[in-house]
Order: structure tokens, then sequence, then C-alpha cells
């Protein structure tokens, strides 16, 4: 087998593939031609392959960390919308099991979506200057985007069998723009999968650490007591909701959420932390 | 001259040697070699993975010739690139200025 044939191989064992491939192979076939004592100088294929590989996935996880936010920031302009005008549509009383789930996953998805598509985005931009992303750092990455673009999709869903449900109350206006907005988002948010998709077919291996929260924050003093930030994020997210509720004449029930929000926020920290890269 | 020193300055160096005529990978390579009197050779393994970050990055672009006996993919400099090689140039010049100042 020839050098060339070899780097062909393993190009399509890091996930390059079709055009990107046979551009690479072109070229380097190219240069051997021209220079056939140049080989030794090419390092060994798998390294080749592997440099081109976490370049490419470097530039593919950035990119899409920045999709995933953008659909998710039409998709919440939609959310707000249809939220605001559902206040003006009438009233939604009673309602199928299935409605009322649809109900608890409007208000708590959106949020995990907004979290970690935001900490997607904040990790993309903090390593912006890296030329190339260690593995781990791109499945944080990755991770968090699939996170915030899965609970966008299940966000939107659930708006449009809300809609459905309560079709026969609420203003028509409504019901027509929330079923219509919330199908588009669905398109958007799918589409922004697929820059996903493409960062993970790519496996580059490079080594190195994948960072935390505190790393992304720049908070590395509660990095010994990672539970400390967890609570006092909690404590802070807690009081906000309950000040939004005394604002709104209503400081019991906003307390009440206040409480229920603050709850969340540890319980997802404790769930997920590790999984989207929060704590190490 | 250490592979470190020259990774550093990879995109200046690559940058610069398109800057007045466009240049496939093999040329590149020549052209630095001779540029720098054989005293700078980048590695192949380098250079390609660099062209193809630096087009991505919007700083060079790239098409096929037909005008050679087989196809090749040729970098040309883009507006930007044009510009990033200016500053890089100036940055170069004050960090060598400073480092001859300090050494010398």
């Amino acid at each position: 087998m020839t050098y060339v044939d070899v780097l062909r191989r393993e190009l399509a064992l890091v996930g390059i593939r079709g055009r990107s491939a046979r551009r690479i192979v072109a070229e380097v076939d190219d240069h051997l031609r021209s220079d056939p004592e140049a080989e030794p100088r090419f390092g060994s294929a798998r390294d080749l392959a592997n440099e081109f590989a976490a370049e490419l996935g470097t530039t593919a996880s950035r990119r899409s960390a920045v999709a995933a936010f953008a659909a998710l920031g039409v998709a919440g302009a939609v959310y707000a919308v249809a939220f605001v005008g559902a206040n003006h549509a009438g009233r939604a009383a009673g309602g199928e099991p299935l409605a009322s789930l649809a109900f608890a996953v409007i208000v708590v998805a959106p949020q995990l979506a907004f979290v970690a598509g935001s900490l997607a985005l904040l990790r993309a931009w903090r390593l912006r200057r890296e030329r190339v992303l260690a593995s781990s750092e791109r499945t944080v990455i990755a991770r968090r985007g699939a996170v915030a673009l899965g609970s966008g999709l299940v966000t939107m869903a659930a708006w449009l069998v809300f809609a459905l449900a309560f079709r026969g109350q609420l203003a028509g206006w409504w019901v027509t723009f929330t079923l219509a907005a919330s199908a588009a988002a669905v398109v958007l948010l799918a589409a922004a999968a697929v820059p996903a998709l493409v960062a993970a077919r790519l496996q580059p291996a490079v080594a190195g650490p994948a960072g935390d929260v505190f790393d992304d924050l720049g908070l590395q003093r509660y990095r010994t007591d990672p539970w400390r930030f967890a609570r006092r994020v909690a404590l802070l997210v807690g009081l906000g909701v309950w000040i939004a509720g005394i604002a709104a004449a209503d400081p019991f029930d906003g307390l009440l959420r206040g409480l229920i929000e603050a709850l969340a926020c540890f319980g997802g920290f404790a769930l997920l932390g590790r999984y989207l890269g929060l704590r190490s | 001259m250490r592979g470190e020193v020259l990774r550093g300055h990879l995109d200046l160096l690559i940058l610069a040697t398109v800057d007045r005529d466009p240049a496939h990978g093999y040329l590149v390579v020549e052209r630095l070699k001779e540029r720098s009197g054989g005293v700078l050779g980048l590695a192949e393994g380098t250079v390609y993975p660099a062209l193809h970050r630096l087009e991505r990055a919007g700083l060079l672009a790239s098409s096929w010739s037909k005008s050679d006996a087989r196809p090749r993919r040729v970098y040309r400099l883009t507006r930007r690139g044009r510009a990033e090689l200016a500053a890089r140039r100036d940055e170069w010049k004050r960090f060598s200025g400073a480092v001859k100042a300090v050494v010398a």
C-alpha cells in the first residue's frame, strides 16, 4: 500500500470522507509526485489524518455551538410571544393529562435549553483562539449543544400539544400563531443539529482535560467545593423569582415558585453536572 | 531551525509565501526553503493542515488549477488575508526588533 492509500484509509477512520478526503488525498498525492522524498516529512499517515480531523473538528464544534445558540434564540422569541400571547388569548381550563404535562415541559425545558446552550457557546467562545481543542473539550461542547437542542425541540413540541389541546378555548389567532411558529422552530432546531452531527462524525484523538464550568466562568475558587457554587446559584435564582413575585404583588406564590426554582436548579446541577462538564 | 520555533510563526510564513503569487502546497514549501536560504524547512505534514485552516478562516482562497499536467490546488491571499498579513508583519517587526535589541 502506498502512503496515499494509507492516508485515505486513516482519513476515513477519523471521520473525514467525501470531498474533503478527496481533496486532501489529491494534494498529498500531487506533492509526493513532485517530490517522492518528501514522504518522511509528512509524518505518519495516521498523524496527518488526525491533525486534519483535529482542526476540522475544532471548527465544526465551534460552529455547532453557534448554530445551536442562534436557533435557540429564534425559538426563544417564538416562546416569548406564545407565552405572553397566551395571557391575552383567553382562559385555558381543564385539559387532559397530556396538556398538563405539556405545560410542565413548557416551564422546565426552556430553562435547561437556555442554560445548556449558553454554556456550549461560552465554552466555544472561551476557546476561540485555540488552534485545536482536546477531544474531551469537544465532547463537553457536543453534550451541552445536544441537551440545549433536545430541550428546545421538546419545548416547541410541548407548545404544539398545548395549542392543540386548548384550540377550542383559546383565541384562534394565538392557536394559529403557536402551531405555525412552533412547527417552524422545530424545523430550525432540527437544522441546527446538522452542524453538531458533522462535528460528532470527526473523531480525532487529542489529549487534554475537559475543563469545567469554573474554567468557563473564571471562578476557579469554587472548584474545591462545586456544591457551594450550586447552592449559591440556586439561592440567587430562587431569590430572583421571589422578588419577581413580590413585584407582581404575589409574594407567597412568588416564594413558592422561588423555592421550586431553586430546588430545580440545584437538582439540575446534581443530575447533569458531570455530563455537561459543570464539575469534574 | 527547531520545529516549535517555526510552528509559532507558521501562519505568518505561509501567508507571506503566497503574498505576491498564488501557490500550491508543494510550491509553498519550496518558496519557503528558497527565500530563507534553506534555513526554514517546514514539514509538509504541518503545511497542508495549516493551508486548510487558513482557508477556513477566510485568509486564503483556493481553486483547482488546470494549467499543470495534473490538477493542483492553488492558494491565494484574500483581502482579509492581506490585511491579516500586514498586521502580522508589523507585529513581527516590532517583536524581532525588540528581541534583537536585547540579544545583540
